[in-house]
């Protein structure tokens, strides 16, 4: 089937419609044929433009593919937006392999869920406010990887985080959902900071170079024209690229959760599960990764940024799978894994291999999809209790389930079986992640200092594997197997353990300040008579309907059935994409722009690495299973204090997390303080008091000329005047000798 | 023309109009000061009396020169018309003054200091 490439518009404008018509119509709708059929049309009709939309893409992609492997690349110009002189921003969708990746992805795992949250968020009062948000999400998540200039792509890049802000806190009733809101956009500000003066300076270097560009032309914003002339360009002036690059990768570490600024995205989980999976997982998170991508040609000019990417991405990766050992909470646990695979990402972009941080992005957005919509499954079975020392068999009573968020942790785990050959069959997640470590264990390009940064990288993250598949066999373990149903053991005592748990973990240990309210100490969002208010209205009732005579029962088909086709794209995604390096041709068919095959290449020498994979995923799954198989240890139960040091310190993200809080708040205050003694008291105050100081000097020097006395005023006047003539009888007289 | 000379008349006038000055800065009852005040003005009407006596414009002839002089004795009648009010005005400023304060020493008056 031949279709039009202009009907890329429509794979924009249908999540744009169906945000509009949940905006406008849905609580008409709802409102009027009452909320079982009203939330019935309005689902569908919130699902539907995502899944044509992803229709429409796939057929695009087919015809993509068609074309020579060197030219998939068409740009489409809606419309002029920006006109000046010597420079045009139109509104113009760039279609390649890289953006059409991304649009299945967006497109094809926002419709599953989507689907899925039809039957998730079915109690919920304000159904239509959720699917528009959502939609509205998708709307520019497509724009940020459509666009075919920074512009455009900033449009998206703040889009979607408002998006997020906006679901995160969906809840915003709750103060928890409200603070976790505004600290994902506060961080992720400082992270637009970094990457603005990266753009700004790619402007500047830019509209610097206007004359040496091969084909002048006014659209000098737009990547087409941006990277072809910054190869050149940018060779000569390493400086620059590397401070671009450096810039740029502030914001993608604030939008794809890296260390230090990973802090919002546990947070984050505040938000309703489904907006986990689509947002904090498979989509918006890794936009940074894509941003790096995108700009590839920056990054390959600059060893030294990249060696700090991979820095970073390592360090990332070890300290979330080190947090993630310390967390009960089963929705945590995912957030800090997202945290660690997107550190994995970042490795393979710092050591060159662009591709393989897409193919991660790809397979994680498969089974991090599936597990985060398991993990729903799951609290919505268990009565909205998210703690996973109160579950425990739950095989059992969710079988689909179950099986299905299986898959999702062998997957992320990295198992596969190896074939004769050199070979392995395995699931998603180790394909992409023997590449990210295959790129770093053989990268000679992430250089600083005379060191290849990727190599050491390479090891962490191997190591990190080993972690990952243990905590991830935790988490499924502890939900899914063991002998006891926990949550008819010790419920009371349980919950009551439970709360306090939540309570250290959520509110960043602020309690220390003794203030009445641990909930809101520098009072950023309630007065105390607001708070009183609602601790009236709402009384100290906690929804906890976890009983020990509770049953979980299996979820609806809507919720099953995307859990269900994740796990197939889990189960096979990975091996499809991977045989014949067929990701890499489809995304860089022709090579790096600037960096040589050798350098970066999967296949690192003297390491035995299809093995050392194979025995990371398989090694962790197994002393996972080992350590869990007798059910929850006592070192790790509802008793806090029988934890061990570094559990409890990992629980509590090592300080880390309360460090930058108070630092930012009590050290922002500070600051701010001192910023108004300086530069206020100082600087402002000093001008508006000096200028009347001055004045008034000069009104105290002339007063003393007004003495009051009539006959030294009549004196003055006639020395004046006779000075007066004098002065005219001189011109006079000059005027006669003049010529 | 005979006469007196137009240099004595200057000289003269001259002589009152620093007198009068003199008497303005350094007395301090304001009615001498006022007669000094009329001193000045009465010295320079007399120069302006005999300017138009002595010396007409030699660019003028005939007709133009009696109007000359007459300008000349028009403003000495300008002057004493401004002075007769100046003195009612100022005189009864004094008055007041005087009323207010039981004295007229100029430089008691001296409210308005900076």
């Amino acid at each position: 089937m031949d279709i039009e490439l202009s009907s890329i518009w429509w794979v924009i404008g249908l999540p744009l419609i169906g945000f509009l018509i949940q905006a406008l119509c849905g609580k008409i709708v709802v409102d009027a044929l009452g909320p079982k059929l009203g939330k019935k049309i309005m689902g569908t009709l919130a699902v539907l433009p995502i899944a044509i939309a992803f229709i429409i893409g796939v057929l695009i992609t087919v015809k993509l593919t068609g074309w020579d492997a060197g030219r998939r690349d068409f740009v489409l110009t809606l419309f002029d937006w920006i006109t000046l002189k010597s420079l045009h921003v139109p509104f113009e969708v760039l279609i390649d392999p890289l953006s059409m990746t991304m649009v299945l992805i967006i497109t094809g795992i926002g419709a599953l869920i989507h689907l899925y949250a039809t039957g998730y968020m079915s109690e919920e009062k304000e159904y239509t406010r959720f699917f528009c948000y959502l939609n509205l999400f998708i709307a520019f998540m497509l724009v940020l990887v459509l666009g075919n200039n920074l512009v455009m792509l900033f449009i998206g890049w703040e889009g979607v985080g408002l998006c997020s802000y906006l679901l995160i806190g969906f809840w915003y009733k709750d103060l928890a959902n409200a603070k976790a809101a505004n600290k994902a956009f506060i961080v992720n500000r400082i992270g637009d900071w970094g990457m603005t003066l990266g753009m700004f300076l790619l402007v500047a270097f830019m509209a610097g170079n206007l004359d040496k560009l091969a084909e002048p032309g006014p659209r000098w914003l737009s990547y087409d024209v941006i990277f072809p002339n910054a190869i050149a360009l940018l060779k000569d002036s390493p400086g620059v690229a590397t401070a671009i690059a450096l810039l740029l990768f502030v914001g993608a570490m604030g939008k794809s959760a890296q260390f230090p600024l990973y802090i919002w995205l546990p947070d984050a989980m505040a938000g309703p599960t489904p907006v986990s999976a689509l947002i904090h997982a498979a989509t918006m998170v890794t936009a940074g990764v894509f941003l790096l991508n995108r700009v590839h040609v920056i990054f390959e000019a600059s060893p030294v940024a990249s060696a700090f990417v991979a820095c970073i991405g390592a360090f990332t990766a070890l300290f979330a799978a080190l947090i993630a050992f310390g967390q009960t909470d089963i929705k945590k646990v995912l957030a800090y894994s997202t945290v660690s695979q997107l550190g994995f990402m970042f490795i393979g972009v710092g050591a060159g291999g662009y591709w393989t941080g897409m193919f991660h992005v790809t397979t994680h957005a498969f089974f991090k999809a599936l597990l985060f919509l398991g993990a729903g499954a799951v609290i919505h079975a268990m009565a909205h209790n998210q703690d996973m020392r109160n579950y425990g068999r739950l095989i059992k009573y969710l079988p689909i389930t179950g099986a299905t968020m299986i898959v999702g942790w062998l997957a992320i785990a990295g198992i596969a079986i190896p074939y004769s050959g050199e070979g392995a069959y395995g699931f998603a997640g180790f394909y992409s992640k023997e590449m990210i470590l295959g790129v770093a264990l053989g990268g000679h390009f992430a250089e600083w200092q005379g060191q290849y940064v990727a190599v050491w990288a390479g090891w962490l993250g191997l190591f990190v594997a080993l972690l990952t598949a243990l905590y991830m066999t935790r988490m499924t373990w502890l939900t899914f197997f063991g002998k006891e149903e926990r949550w008819r053991l010790a419920p009371a005592e349980g919950h009551a353990h439970h709360d306090e748990h939540a309570h250290a973990h959520d509110h960043h240990g602020h309690d220390a300040h003794g203030h009445d309210h641990g909930d809101d100490p520098h009072r950023f969002f309630y007065t105390d008579e607001e708070l009183e208010r609602r601790a009236q209205a709402e009384g100290h009732e906690h929804h906890h309907d976890l009983t020990p005579e509770h049953t979980p029962r299996e979820v609806y088909p809507s919720m099953w059935f995307p859990l269900v086709v994740l796990a197939i794209l889990s189960l096979i995604g990975g091996y499809v994409l991977y045989k014949g390096e067929l990701f890499k041709n489809w995304l860089y068919p022709e090579g790096l722009s600037l960096l040589k095959p050798e350098m970066v290449h999967e296949h690192p020498a003297g390491v035995p690495l299809l093995w050392l994979s194979i025995a990371a995923g398989m090694g962790g799954v197994i002393a996972g299973i080992a350590w869990y198989f007798r059910g929850l240890p006592r070192a790790e139960g509802w008793d806090l204090s029988k934890w061990s040091v570094f559990r409890r310190s990992a629980g509590n993200q090592f300080g880390f997390d309360h460090a930058m809080v108070e630092a930012g708040v009590d050290g922002g205050g500070a600051m701010a303080r001192g910023l108004w003694r300086v530069f206020d008291v100082g600087v402002i105050d000093g001008v508006v008091n000096g200028v009347a100081r001055t004045t008034r000097g000069f009104g105290k020097l002339l007063r003393l000329l007004q003495t009051g006395f009539v006959r030294s005023y009549a004196l003055l006047m006639l020395v004046g005047g006779v000075a007066l003539l004098g002065y005219f009888l001189y011109l006079m007289n000059r005027g006669v000798g003049g010529p | 023309m005979t006469g007196v000379p137009l240099w004595m008349l200057l000289a003269l006038g001259l002589f009152m109009f620093c007198t009068g000055a003199v008497g303005v800065i350094v007395r301090r009852n304001p009615v001498v000061v006022f007669m000094c005040i009329e001193l000045m003005l009465n010295a320079v009407n007399l120069t302006f009396l005999a300017f138009a006596r002595y010396s007409p414009s030699p660019m003028l002839s005939g007709e133009a020169v009696t109007q000359s002089a007459m300008a000349g004795q028009m403003m000495v009648i300008f002057v004493m018309a401004v002075a007769a009010a100046e003195v009612a005005v100022g005189l009864g400023i004094i008055m007041a003054i005087f009323r207010l304060r039981n004295e007229v020493d100029l430089d008691e008056m001296s409210a308005m200091q900076g």
